[in-house]
């Protein structure tokens, strides 16, 4: 199956901002529009944020609040696996008798693909299976956050004076319209001010009134640059004569992947919380319907709304539709704009091909009547429900040629079901008019018999 | 002089080894007591004698072979070189290991490949798909592990699996079969 195993094999034409060409399993198919839709003429949203190994939800403000990560799961400093906790026994004396030793259980963070253990770092195992395992605190978080409310404050006076400009000059003109437009440049300092963290359910228009008040409440925050030492710390003599010994050195990307603090030796590689993923939902841009949308749930994977190319276009040689599909296939004009790539001519056939319906009961009914569509045998190769498999030639125009690409249109008429019911002053129109579409499909071939 | 060859070409299994009929096990192979043989579990002692130590345990489709090395011809005199195997290794299911010399409490993870020129000493963990071929003494309490070979040093060695070799040889023969226990020859 080309879809499955060989996506690149078949190609269609996206006519968007961008002519992308990609598999039809790749592709989605706003039916409103119909119209072939790729990744990048559609919009992407956040739908809801999960951990991905304990599947937990979260809203989008705890997410944010906790750096999107989850409170729960751990990944291994070391090959980025989940780390699990495991549970050992040791003696550890009563505390109503010191003489007499209990077995107790410790917990300890384990990888199980690297060996990776807590202990390597000297994290003492803790009494409690979940909860007890502190992340290292950053030693510059106090001067950052001071820095960051210094500048939310500067942010926020800034837009004040642009507001009051505004207003000044033009005082017929609604507050309301003013204030979205500095909303969006002030929100270049990340969280906002305080007025935005507060209101973040109540809607733009409370803001007006709120304002100039609470800026003249605010205190002044000042800070200190930020001052240059002379004098470094000088490299340690045996810089340049210690031999390195490479299981202690940090790769870099074990490095990079904690920039708080970017240790060097491995000894210091502290387990960090795990990240999110998030589900999202993409949308039409052009008529602002909805192409995908998943279910909320995270062990869910399964969609609200899933209008994905497959299931709605005609693939080269299935008819996924229910009813019975006219296709007619042509071959590229000689300036086409869209033929960049075919390397040889296709000679298509002519005639229309027909495609009967997809009936999900006929492979179990076995009185069904044969279907006696009459077939040209130079045309039709052979026919089994709703497939069709059908004869085209193909002419090589170069000798040694690596891969032989054919491009071509397929015009098939599509019944768009399940558009919404139209009021009754259009009179009997048919509401399951057929509408033809048109697709530019590319066929890599691979390469050519010596 | 023929009984003689005869005799070493034997499989020696102490009392106490668990080695299941439908194993394969060719050649002269010591296999030492509290061992643990599954079924389709191949050892192959071509090119030499085999000797198994105690408490490991092979699991199914292991292959421990100590064949020739692939340029040199079967018919030409190369002296035969023993296969020491220590105590406490687990060989996981599927794994391949030509080592000449493993040491103890090492763990060669399922479809890990181990090469005739590596010697394993002891705490190593070869892990899964790892196709160790190099010509080198691999230091004590090493990992190796991720599709490119990546190694880091662990603080602990692996746990031996003695739970689990209690439990299996406790199952293992009501379902299967076991090759009887032969004590070393002696010439007489």
């Amino acid at each position: 199956m080309a879809s499955l195993l060989q996506p690149d094999r078949v190609v269609y034409l996206v006519r968007g901002e961008k002519r992308i060409r990609a598999p039809l399993s790749q592709l989605y198919f706003c039916r409103y529009c119909s119209e072939l839709r790729s990744l990048e003429c559609v919009s992407h949203e956040v739908d809801s944020h999960y951990c991905p190994s304990c599947l937990e939800n979260m809203p989008s403000a705890e997410a944010k609040l906790k750096k999107n990560r989850c409170a729960n799961c751990f990944d291994c400093p070391c090959c980025m696996h989940t780390l699990s906790t495991r549970a050992t026994n040791i003696p550890a004396p009563l505390p109503d008798d010191p003489t007499k030793t209990a077995m107790k259980k410790a917990y300890y963070l384990a990888c199980g693909f690297c060996r990776w253990t807590s202990r390597d770092v000297g994290m003492a195992d803790k009494s409690v299976a979940s909860g007890g395992w502190q992340e290292p605190e950053n030693p510059h978080t106090q001067r950052i956050n001071k820095l960051v409310e210094y500048y939310q404050q500067l942010a926020h006076r800034e837009k004040q004076e642009r507001d009051r400009k505004k207003l000044a000059r033009r005082r017929q003109c609604m507050p309301l319209a003013f204030s979205q437009h500095t909303i969006h440049v002030v929100e270049k300092y990340g969280l906002g001010t305080r007025l935005q963290r507060q209101r973040s359910g109540a809607p733009i228009s409370s803001l007006a009134g709120l304002s100039l008040k609470e800026g003249e409440d605010q205190k002044e925050i000042t800070i200190e640059p930020a001052q240059a030492l002379e004098e470094v710390e000088p490299l340690p003599e045996d810089c340049y004569t210690r031999p390195i010994s490479l299981p202690e050195v940090t790769t870099l990307r074990q490095r990079l992947l904690q920039p708080d603090f970017q240790p060097a030796g491995a000894s210091q590689l502290h387990p960090r919380h795990k990240h999110l993923l998030m589900k999202r939902s993409l949308r039409c841009r052009k008529c602002e319907h909805n192409l995908s949308k998943p279910e909320f749930n995270p062990t869910s994977i399964k969609f609200k709304i899933q209008l994905v190319a497959e299931s709605q276009v005609l693939l080269t040689l299935t008819n996924p539709v229910e009813n019975i599909t006219h296709v007619s296939l042509a071959a590229c004009e000689e300036d086409d704009p869209d033929d960049i790539n075919s390397t040889a001519k296709v000679i298509v056939p002519s005639k229309e091909l027909v495609l009967a319906g997809k009936d999900a009961a006929a492979e179990y009914d076995e009185l069904a009547e044969p279907q006696d569509f009459q077939d040209d045998p130079d045309v039709v190769a052979f026919r089994k429900s709703n497939k069709i498999g059908f004869f085209i030639k193909v002419i090589p125009q170069k000798e040694e040629d690596a891969d032989v690409t054919v491009s071509f249109k397929i015009r098939h008429d599509f019944r768009n079901l399940a558009a919404p019911v139209r009021p009754s002053e259009e009179g009997a129109d048919n509401p399951t008019e057929a509408i033809w579409l048109t697709h530019h499909v590319e066929l890599r071939l691979g390469p050519l018999a010596p | 002089m023929a009984d003689k060859q005869n005799a070493q070409k034997s499989v020696k299994i102490a009392a106490g080894a668990v080695v299941c009929v439908e194993s394969e096990i060719r050649g002269d192979v010591t296999i030492g007591p509290r061992t643990v043989v599954h079924p389709k579990a191949r050892i192959i002692a071509e090119a030499g004698p085999i000797v198994i130590g105690e408490g490991n345990l092979i699991e199914e489709q292991a292959l421990i072979i100590n064949g020739y090395p692939e340029n040199i011809t079967p018919d030409s005199e190369v002296e035969p070189k023993t296969m020491t195997i220590g105590i406490n290794n687990v060989f996981e299911v599927g794994c391949v290991s030509q080592a000449l010399k493993i040491g103890d409490n090492n763990v060669i993870e399922s479809k890990a490949d181990v090469g005739r020129n590596v010697i394993l000493t002891s705490g190593c963990i070869i892990g899964a798909f790892c196709q160790v071929n190099t010509c080198e003494v691999i230091p004590e309490n090493t990992v190796i592990y991720g599709s490119g070979c990546m190694r880091r040093v662990q603080t602990e060695r692996p746990q031996p699996q003695t739970l689990q070799l209690d439990f299996l040889m406790k199952i293992l023969p009501n379902y299967h079969h076991l090759k009887k226990t032969v004590k070393a020859a002696t010439n007489n």
